[in-house]
């Protein structure tokens, strides 16, 4: 067995004099000419494609990684305000429609070397053996063309490079954390207190935020701004769990690069590189193998966007696949008040979950369940939930001056894969001059139960810990899918490996590639699928 | 670095925000957020300093409508009292003239900005028919009636609109203009940004020497003593 920093060494190339960024690191990286013909560029430095750098930079590979946003610098590019960390999120146009369209705003991807993990709350549940097989076992979604088993040494390899804090799991495949769990603040006692009370398992974690110091990168201080980007290098992002380390290994980042089409020879029918922009400039990176890692909405997008003589609509479109099967969590978020003060805005909002209603109960009229956790809002996110009960004016005031005594959960309900709801091309165009994608959903009945279910769950533990009043909103949150991976080329775009059925050295390495979302937030499963891509790669599959 | 050392009124104060809660009652009486801004980061201070100094001036509305964008904003936000306020619509004109959307706009809706001009018409439109007086010039309670019959439409048309999608543009920017406002923070008890400091005590009815216990604790909304 080697030890982290053996495999990793990322927190230990961050500074230790209270600055979070190794500008010497960033300075002396490796730089790549456009007419280098690397052996791997890929598209986003975000959860799925900061993972596949470090791998293959550790195995000798020329990589180097593009990014639409900025090389962040926590120090001076990060707030600790909600408001101010705007620029965090992917604000390039977007339109939503269907029967049930999915706001985004702060909870939007992001758009930076990171990703949205930058700005992710830190949650990082493994998903259930049983998530790989729910047509099997349910009759629902779709079964993966790997198994939990394929996962699992990922799963445990990433928890180590996060690293994650928790109680020993008992849900899905049980298993233990590398850090001791955190201490709970205000709206963790609640959602324990009112757990025990209402009979209801809840655990503590897991999260990716460290408990004491890994590496260079300190303890957290419990400031509860998560969402805005952790300023402290305490909860984990690719920034500083997998970017330093790539670039010790000869990985180069170029950030500010708006990838605008995939380079396709249609004599050879093999990606050739990406077509950028970058200070306005348009130019074209060369590689062997192409990953696009750019979420669930760009990825598809960029795809739709890459049309040729040989895929009219758009690259690996053959079957009329790449889109569709995009799913979000259904997310409602029920508040309780208390005549105590809770101040959920004191510790990080991840911090206790249950995963008790995560499996299909025969005895319910749904396939399928959700898990509950602390989402601890900040004032405006909280305002949004208040105002959503149809108050406003001096009304709003008054529900909002009693903030410090409310505590808020979120479940997670695990949304079936529908075809229809998919990501297409709009008649907008943003200012490169290309199509904004558009994004359609319409939940199902069983979707519609669930977050009704789960609703219902919510306002028992909190009225079992003393609630008087509970009121709820419902959001959506986690956009996966849209590429997803199948067993052949008439149900999914890429492979179980990831590698595009085709064009094959072009691969998919990011959350767009999941055919079933779980209820388990998804950036552990999303890091560990591309590791696990990156080995096939390493193991030959160039 | 502790905060410890610095109470209600403690050091390091960039000088007080002002006080507007005469619609909540002083729930948290002498609790000043900008009192601990010499406990902030620089790059935080710098962002949040700058809400409490001088407004951006007016890029993106017409005259006409920011009269009809203040009106609007003042009553979805109950600033029915005068002043000291917080002006939200200097920041949503700054957001409208950059282009700061969310990412994101329902199909049956125009971009963000044109949105706003049409709504604020239509708030035009509808005043006038109601009590021939524009918007901004009718009285609180008449604003507060159209305001109301938008909300009461649901999901129904208004103007060829979803007036729900309506709703949500108006209240998103609002609330967001309004609850990054210090002054908003110091009447819900919120400290605002807590970087370097970090929290020490979390927990249940657990404080910061710096934060205030609510004076009125059992106030509790639902209990109808509002309305
Ligand atoms: C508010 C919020 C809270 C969340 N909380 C959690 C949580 O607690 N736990 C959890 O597991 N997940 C959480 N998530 C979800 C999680 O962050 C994402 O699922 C995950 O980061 C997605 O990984 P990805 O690799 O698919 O894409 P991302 O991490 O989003 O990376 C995509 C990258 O690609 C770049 N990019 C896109 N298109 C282009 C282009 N054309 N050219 C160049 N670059 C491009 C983007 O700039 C971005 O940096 C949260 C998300 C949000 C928004
Ligand atoms: S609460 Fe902890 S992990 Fe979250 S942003 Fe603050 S220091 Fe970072």
């Amino acid at each position: 067995m080697t030890t982290v920093r053996e495999r990793n060494e990322s927190a230990w190339l961050l500074p230790n004099d209270g600055s979070r960024t190794n500008h010497r690191l960033r300075a002396d990286m490796r730089r790549f000419a456009d007419s280098d013909t690397v052996d791997l560029v890929v598209v986003g430095c975000g959860a799925g494609g900061s993972t596949l750098l470090q791998r293959l930079a550790r195995h000798g590979w020329r990589v180097v990684g593009l990014d639409a946003g900025p090389f962040w610098d926590p120090d001076a590019d990060w707030v600790s305000d909600e408001a101010g960390s705007h620029h965090l999120y992917w604000t390039e146009p977007r339109v939503i429609s269907g029967a049930d369209p999915v706001p985004m705003g702060s909870n939007n991807s992001g758009r930076g070397v990171g990703g949205s993990m930058v700005h992710y709350a830190g949650y990082t549940p493994r998903f259930h053996p049983s998530d790989f097989a729910t047509r099997t076992n349910d009759g629902v979604g779709a079964d993966w063309p790997i198994g939990y088993q394929d996962l699992r040494p990922y799963y445990e390899d990433i928890e180590q490079e996060l690293p994650v804090a928790g109680e020993d799991w008992p849900w899905g495949d049980p298993h233990g954390y590398p850090q001791r769990p955190h201490p709970v603040g205000g709206n963790g006692e609640i959602f324990l207190r009112g757990a025990y009370a209402a009979g209801i398992t809840a655990k503590v974690g897991p999260v990716a935020i460290s408990n004491g110091r890994f590496g260079n990168r300190p303890h957290c201080v419990y400031r509860g701004f998560c969402l805005q980007g952790c300023k402290v290098n305490a909860k984990a992002s690719p920034l500083i769990t997998h970017i330093p380390d790539a670039l010790a290994h000869g990985a180069e980042i170029r950030a500010n690069a708006m990838i605008t089409g995939i380079g396709f020879d249609e004599r050879t029918g093999r990606a050739t590189g990406v077509h950028y922009i970058r200070g306005g400039v348009p130019r074209f990176q060369r590689a062997a193998a192409v990953a696009v890692a750019g979420y669930s909405i760009e990825t598809p997008r960029l795809l739709l966007n890459s049309a040729s003589r040989r895929f009219p609509d758009g690259l690996c479109n053959d079957f009329d696949q790449v889109g569709r099967y995009l799913m979000v969590q259904g997310a409602p978020q029920t508040a309780g008040r208390f005549d105590a003060e809770v101040r959920m805005y004191k510790s990080p909002p991840p911090e206790v979950s249950t995963e008790e209603f995560y499996e299909t109960d025969p005895a319910q009229p749904y396939k399928r369940g959700f898990s509950i956790q602390t989402v601890s809002p900040l004032p405006i996110t909280w305002a949004e939930h208040v105002a959503a009960q149809g108050h406003w004016g001096a009304r709003l005031r008054r529900y909002m001056s009693d903030y410090v005594h409310w505590s808020c959960l979120g479940a997670l309900c695990e949304f079936l894969a529908q075809p229809g709801n998919r990501v297409t091309l709009a008649e907008e165009k943003d200012r490169y001059g290309l199509p904004v994608a558009s994004f359609s959903y319409s939940q199902c009945d069983n979707d519609k139960r669930l977050m009704r279910a789960a609703q219902g769950v919510m306002e028992r533990i909190l009225r079992a810990a003393g609630a008087d009043e509970v009121i709820t909103i419902d959001r959506y949150a986690h956009l996966v899918g849209g590429a997803r991976m199948a067993a052949d080329e008439r149900h999914g775009v890429v492979d179980r490996d990831c590698r595009s059925f085709a064009v094959p050295n072009l691969y998919i390495t990011d959350g767009s590639v999941l055919p079933t979302q779980g209820s388990a937030n998804p950036a552990l499963t999303i890091m560990a699928v591309s590791a696990r891509a990156a080995a096939h790669l390493a193991a030959g599959g160039r | 670095m502790s905060g410890r050392t610095g109470g209600p009124r403690g050091t390091g104060s960039a000088g007080a925000a002002p006080r507007i809660s005469h619609a909540t009652g002083d729930r948290f009486p002498g609790f000043d957020v900008l009192a601990q801004s010499g406990h902030w980061d620089a790059v935080t201070a710098g962002v949040v300093l700058s809400r409490v100094g001088r407004p951006p001036d007016i890029r993106f509305f017409t005259p006409a409508e920011e009269a009809a964008a203040t009106a609007l904003c003042d009553r979805l936000l109950g600033q029915d009292d005068g002043e000291p306020k917080v002006e939200v619509v200097p920041s949503i004109d700054a957001r409208l003239a950059e282009q700061q959307t969310d990412g994101w706009r329902y199909a049956d809706m125009p971009q963000d900005g044109q949105a706003w001009r049409d709504t604020l018409r239509f708030l035009d439109s509808d005043s006038r028919d109601a009590c021939s007086r524009d918007f901004a010039l009718a009285p609180a309670d008449d604003q507060r009636a159209v305001i109301q019959a938008v909300q009461d439409l649901g999901a129904k048309d208004w103007h060829g609109l979803n007036a729900a999608h309506v709703w949500s543009l108006w209240t998103r920017y609002a609330c967001t203009a309004f609850y990054a406002h210090p002054s908003a923070w110091n009447e819900i008890g919120f400290p605002g940004p807590a970087y370097p400091r970090g929290y020490k005590n979390p927990g249940v009815n657990a404080r910061e020497p710096f934060e205030v216990a609510d004076a009125a604790p059992a106030d509790d909304p639902v209990d109808g003593k509002d309305r």
